[in-house]
């Protein structure tokens, strides 16, 4: 997996949130670090870590956000692989079926 | 607890906790309604010193009520908690304390829960608007009749959340209403109010649980003080048994299932939005009198006394030969502590324990088995010992396996059953059913008052006759029956629908607890890990075992640390809780709670966002904020084994608070000084009105302007310890207070005071004790005792308790009284022996009000037992038979909930008639159908217009 080697002070390791299996946080680890600015140390840095939640919830979780967001972090992690992804019924999905 | 059977399973199992209230109505004179005396002895025949309302649990059905219209604006709202503060209190009439407290911000443990729930109401509250306004337009395109649409936005039920302006406005209306009524209702005359608005952190019912915990622990305090306290979370139990306190009660709304709903669009009962034909509406009563009165009546209010809980897990808890000296206090802790297990507010339930399987008696009973090895009890004072809690969940854990088989056998044969049934009531018609005028009518329905007499019979007969020849139809014999052409079908007859019920799709279940590798299966679809990452499992179980941890301490001790919260959407099995025994029970020190407005950044979803500031606002939605993974437009939900979504698993993204405060920090600035105010915590508030010992005390202290605290005098004010500080906004003698609600006065002649209150303050590490006071006196028993029978009781047999006081009086109508009774009870009734509520139920039953006559020109009795409930009292023969069916149900074991002891409750209006029939016991009068068979049976001379009470046996009093 990561290129990068994990620097001294625990980065990206400490990024991970506790509830994180191995698995969801190898594929974030990655999409941090592929999508790093150059000046990750700035503010920056939280807008990346909100926009890997996004990918993650939507992939592991079964969130949805607004299409414009979805397309961005799809396009940002472009290239990462997951295999077995879970399959989720969302809320509206289910209110849906219990229209018809 | 979000556990709703966990009441339920606690009323059937120990059904004499629950005692219904007795409740005096204003009485009505010429249009004049007489408010009820509230300083006069309460009716129940117990007095309460303090009444803790859970003010939360006031709010929500007075704001968007299930069982009628929805208030038009706020100020209606107001007025209906206004006047629900005002029945509950005629009802408990606390003499000393009146403490209200409304949720301030949540521990972190709690915002799990909060989200979920938020994020399910916006979804909801919005698919029941776009639902209305779809219909709305079908009807009115049909030329259907509909009310007007109020220009009224849809109440977001999500703006009672700490921080908004709606909790703001209702904290300044509570002030409002508590000086009015220390001013003017002579039952507040020398009460002691305590106000814990919503900016004030905690939630309600523990903040309630903090004071008294506080109180308790300083010397001041009257051990036999009797708390009652107002709510329907089954937790209060809990935490009312966790105060060990002797008396401690519990008051809330009476459950009754399938209440009858509004109409969302027309107002009207008896259908639902979807089914909504916009017909114009009926006149309800002959005098349209019940226009927004559904029926069945008004809500009604039950008792839950903890202490006859006590005795009950007394005896249920008591082991022979322990190994160390036995201590009921403290295994009614530890069974708090396990019923922890099967729900909580903080921790997802493990998957082995459901309340409806008896959970809490299998750990009962494993734990009695365990607590001779175990050496101890698994809690003290709120604190755990882990060992001997892994001792208790592995010996769950060897019959986990066990659990799931039968829970899937016990599904498939109540499918089964439900299938022969539906088969059954198919099948099962009468062969004949008679029609035209002589067709069976529901009992009950509709606003006739008496069935029409009969015409032309034989004509009806005849004509029935023929039809049936026309077409001899669908029951020839049960089992067949024939198609249109003649020829036999299978049963079942004209040929079902494919989609019958049963065949509904069911949510597929991927994990098949029964099958063996159901954990493997679980972790995996579960957690997205294999049953191999023991690592990542012990994770789970070490959040577990800290949550449990955390909540104890929650319900003994308070808070242990605001920023706690159990990071996973599920729990681990009780198998996996093998090395528990040394994981740390600590939690971080000195945490802060979050404020106001922070916290609806942590519980709302986008669209509740105008309850918020615009930048802040901004951070919901916009793509480029650093928190927009917080706020998903959908998610998924997880039936897990349920049925409908809201029983599901919301799974909603945790929520970081690092990162959630570093955003906010950026906008902090762009709060106005308003809101500024309503994102600061805040406190309580004392109130006293003028003949309180305790008024001059406090007016002294503003004529003196110290700002420094000043303690409470504890003996101006019933032992309660404190401390003073001078309020800015303060509620002050000879000052106007300006009404908030336009249909209300203001206050001119203001003698009441308010100042703020603190509670008494600990050392952080001080424990408080879990154990009963000295001095405090157990209330007498209320159980029959175990050796009754062995005992010599004079042969009396035992007779069961059914209210506060055992000695209670039943009331008593003297031959005068039944004179006049006979003499206005109508005559022809009773004569033709078989009058027509003798066979029919009696009509107009469900129409409403059960107290007021439906005949006006009736003659009335004048007050003859001014001191009864007065919905049983007799105004005129009408009411008698109104009152709601449920009444009779007493031996039907399928509404227990509804029978229980509806004794006690006729217990008050009975009418003695030992001068009659020579038995004990006071009954009522039933007018049951089958009764008519015991007149004459006894007593009663011919002629009497009612009938007698069913023979015997069924209360066993003779």
């Amino acid at each position: 997996m990561g290129e990068v080697e994990d620097s001294a002070d625990g980065f990206p390791e400490q990024l991970r949130s506790y509830s994180e299996n191995e698995r969801h946080w190898q594929a974030r680890r990655e999409f941090i670090l592929r999508n790093l600015p150059a000046d990750w140390a700035g503010g920056r840095l939280d807008q990346l870590l909100s926009l890997s939640m996004v990918w993650a919830n939507h992939l592991f979780l079964g969130c949805s956000y607004s299409k414009d967001l979805l397309d961005k972090v799809i396009e940002m992690a472009e290239g990462i692989e997951v295999e077995d992804v879970p399959q989720f019924t969302t809320r509206d999905e289910i209110m849906k079926k219990r229209q018809h | 607890m979000g556990v709703p059977a966990f009441f339920r399973w606690l009323s059937r199992k120990y059904p004499s906790i629950i005692v219904n209230c007795l409740e005096e109505k204003p009485k009505e004179c010429n249009g004049i309604k007489i408010p009820v005396d509230t300083s006069k002895p309460n009716p129940n025949e117990v007095e309460f010193d303090n009444l803790y309302l859970d003010m939360n649990g006031i709010i929500h059905p007075c704001t968007h009520p299930e069982d009628k219209p929805a208030p038009k604006n706020e100020d209606e709202m107001m007025v209906a908690i206004f006047e629900y503060i005002d029945r509950l209190f005629n009802i408990i009439r606390p003499r000393r304390l009146l403490y209200m407290a409304i949720d301030g911000v949540a521990p972190r443990a709690k915002m799990n829960q909060q989200r979920s729930r938020r994020f399910r109401a916006s979804k909801e509250g919005m698919e029941g608007a776009e639902e209305k306004q779809r219909i709305r337009e079908e009807i009115l395109a049909k030329g259907g009749f509909l009310p007007p649409e109020e220009v009224k936005e849809r109440f977001d039920s999500n703006c009672i959340t700490p921080g908004t302006e709606f909790m703001d406005n209702l904290a300044k209306c509570l002030r409002y209403y508590v000086a009015d009524r220390l001013n003017n209702d002579p039952g507040w005359k020398n009460l002691t109010v305590i106000l814990s608005d919503a900016s004030a952190p905690g939630e309600g019912e523990h903040k309630i649980m903090d004071y008294i915990r506080r109180q308790r622990a300083q010397p001041n305090h009257d051990p036999n003080t009797h708390h009652c306290l107002c709510g329907a979370d089954a937790d209060l139990i809990m935490l009312g048994l966790a105060t060990h306190e002797p008396n401690f009660t519990i008051i809330r709304e009476e459950f009754k299932p399938n209440k009858p709903k509004p109409c969302g669009l027309c107002n009207q009962f008896g259908h639902e939005v979807k089914d909504c034909q916009g017909l114009p509406r009926e006149k309800q009563g002959e005098h349209d009198q019940f226009a927004d009165c559904p029926p069945g009546s008004e809500q009604e209010f039950i008792f839950i006394r903890l202490c006859v809980l006590r005795e009950y897990l007394e005896k249920e808890l008591t082991m022979a030969s322990l190994p160390f000296t036995f201590d009921i206090e403290r295994s009614i802790d530890d069974w708090v502590f396990m019923c922890f297990f099967v729900g909580n507010d903080f921790l997802p339930h493990l998957p082995s324990l459901e309340i409806r399987e008896g959970a809490i008696d299998r750990l009962v009973g494993i734990y009695k088995n365990v607590v001779h090895k175990t050496g101890g009890y698994l809690t003290e004072s709120g604190y755990v010992n882990l060992k001997r809690v892994q001792m208790i969940m592995l010996a769950v854990g060897e019959v986990e396996d066990s659990i799931f088989k039968k829970r899937k056998d016990d599904e498939e044969s109540f499918k089964r059953r439900q299938k022969e049934k539906r088969k059954r009531m198919k099948r099962d018609q009468p062969s004949f059913i008679p029609g035209g005028q002589f067709s069976p009518q529901a009992l009950g329905r509709g606003n006739r008052s008496s069935p029409q007499a009969i015409s032309n019979p034989r004509q009806t007969a005849y004509e029935m006759r023929m039809h049936d020849k026309h077409n001899s139809t669908p029951s020839v014999s049960p089992n067949t029956s024939f198609t249109s052409d003649g020829t036999p079908s299978p049963a079942g007859g004209i040929k079902r629908k494919a989609e019958d019920s049963d065949s509904e799709p069911e949510p597929e279940d991927n994990i098949r607890l029964w099958e063996s590798g159901w954990k493997q299966r679980y972790y995996k679809n579960k957690f997205d890990v294999e049953v191999s990452d023991e690592k990542f499992r012990r994770k789970v179980v070490r959040s577990y075992v800290e949550g449990l941890c955390w909540v104890l301490r929650y319900y003994y001790q308070g808070c242990a640390s605001w920023k706690w919260y159990y990071p996973f959407h599920y729990a681990p099995f009780a198998s996996d809780f093998d090395g528990i025994a040394d994981l740390p029970s600590d939690f971080e020190k000195g945490t802060k709670p979050f404020r106001p407005l922070e916290q609806l950044m942590g519980v709302f979803p986008a669209a509740s966002g105008n309850f918020l500031p615009p930048t802040w606002r901004k951070l919901m939605t916009d793509p480029e904020s650093s928190i927009i993974d917080f706020y998903p437009e959908d998610f998924a939900i997880d039936l897990n084994g349920k049925k409908f979504a809201w029983q599901g698993v919301a799974l909603l993204p945790f929520v970081d608070e690092r990162r959630l405060r570093a955003a906010l920090e950026e906008v902090y600035p762009d709060l106005t000084a308003e809101e500024n105010r309503r994102n600061s915590l805040g406190g309580d508030v004392l109130f006293v009105g003028k003949h309180h010992t305790l008024c001059d005390f406090v007016s002294e202290l503003y004529k003196s302007s110290n700002t420094e605290p000043v303690d409470l005098p504890p003996e101006l004010c019933h032992g309660i310890q404190g401390k003073l500080t001078l309020n800015e906004n303060a509620v002050l003698p000879d000052q106007t207070i300006q009404s908030p609600v336009p249909q209300l006065r203001d206050l001119t002649q203001n003698s009441a005071v308010s100042i703020n209150f603190k509670d008494p303050q600990f050392q952080e590490d001080f424990v408080f004790k879990a154990v009963m006071l000295p001095g405090a006196k157990k209330p007498p028993p209320v159980l029959k005792p175990g050796d009754w029978e062995k005992t010599n009781n004079n042969g009396r047999p035992w007779r069961p308790q059914l209210g506060f006081n055992r000695d209670r009086r039943p009331v008593h109508l003297d031959q005068s009284a039944f004179r006049t009774l006979g003499h206005a009870m109508s005559r022809e009734r009773g004569q033709s022996g078989s009058g027509i509520y003798s066979n029919a139920a009696p009509h107009g039953a469900y129409q409403g009000n059960p107290y007021r006559p439906l005949l006006g020109g009736q003659p009335q009795i004048p007050k003859l037992l001014s001191n009864l409930r007065p919905q049983e009292s007799w105004r005129g023969p009408t009411p008698l038979f109104q009152q709601p069916p449920q009444r009779y149900d007493r031996n039907s074991g399928a509404a227990p909930l509804l029978s229980w002891n509806r004794m006690m409750q006729t217990q008050g209006a009975a009418f003695q008639q030992n001068q009659y029939q020579g038995l004990g016991g006071p009954m009522n009068y039933p007018h049951r159908p089958d009764d008519r068979m015991d007149r004459g049976r006894q007593g009663y001379g011919p002629g009497r217009p009612y009938p007698l009470p069913p023979p015997s046996g069924r209360y066993n009093w003779h």
